[in-house]
């Protein structure tokens, strides 16, 4: 008996940057969507102000395009993109 | 989150009614955050494109619900646990959109420069009220999210 195992290749959610909305909402939001705390929230926040993008979560891709959807319907520019290291 | 009662300046406000109005009438038909998913996933731009553009529509939607008849005789707008998210998103779309249309032409760090002085520099008029209401839709933002969290609003200060 073989047994065939899948590999699922994991895909990364990108937070961009924007000069417009204001640092607290974005804040609010990455804690709202990703669970994240406070400190962590900040750290995507300006890691994506500094260097133009975050990357906020890793995992299978149905999950990232439902992230992606969600910082669009708050109006925070995301994409998501194959994760090299998988 | 308990209702919250704010009371604006009805003769400052009620003349940026038209003009934001104007842009989020621009809201049904643009995105303020086009999508970057890039060429390969045109289908599903598509898809999303549809649902984005109905959540923005009832985003707006909600925030000029405030501006009923109590604003207009007492001034008072009112924030509760239903109200308070759509609301915030839709400031955040119309102030994206005045970014990227009306306020197109002002470089980012004379924005930024009149954004702290809250003054309108050599702004010309139209570009004047355009950030009037850039200004207004921020204040909006900074009140409810101060009621969401009283902490966060202060780091961005």
């Amino acid at each position: 008996m073989s047994v065939e195992v899948e590999k699922k290749s994991t895909w990364r959610v990108v937070f961009l940057n924007d000069a417009v909305t204001r640092m607290s909402y974005a804040v609010m939001v990455l804690r709202k969507l990703f669970g994240f705390d406070e400190e962590t929230a900040t750290k995507h926040m300006l890691e994506a102000h500094e260097q133009g993008r975050s990357v906020v979560w890793v995992g299978v891709r149905e999950n990232a395009e439902a992230y992606v959807f969600s910082l669009q319907q708050w109006h925070l520019s995301a994409t998501f993109e194959p994760d090299e290291e998988s | 989150m308990k209702r919250v009662e704010v009371r604006l300046s009805i003769t400052a406000v009620a003349p940026l009614l038209d003009l934001i109005k104007a842009v989020a009438d621009e809201l049904h038909v643009h995105l303020a955050v086009p999508l970057a998913l890039g060429d390969a996933d045109t289908e599903l731009a598509a898809v999303w494109g549809e649902d984005l553009l109905e959540s923005q529509r009832n985003d707006c939607d909600r925030l000029f619900s405030l501006f009923d008849a109590e604003f207009f005789s007492e001034g008072v707008v009112a924030f509760d646990r239903d109200n308070a998210e759509p609301v915030l998103r839709a400031c955040a779309a119309l102030r994206l959109r005045f970014r990227s249309t009306r306020l197109v032409d002002v470089p980012d760090d004379t924005l930024e420069a009149l954004e702290s002085s809250s003054t309108m520099g050599d702004l010309d008029p139209e570009a004047q009220k355009a950030f009037a209401c850039f200004l207004f839709l921020d204040e909006l933002q900074k009140i409810i999210l101060k009621y969401l969290d009283p902490m966060a609003v202060d780091e961005d200060e």
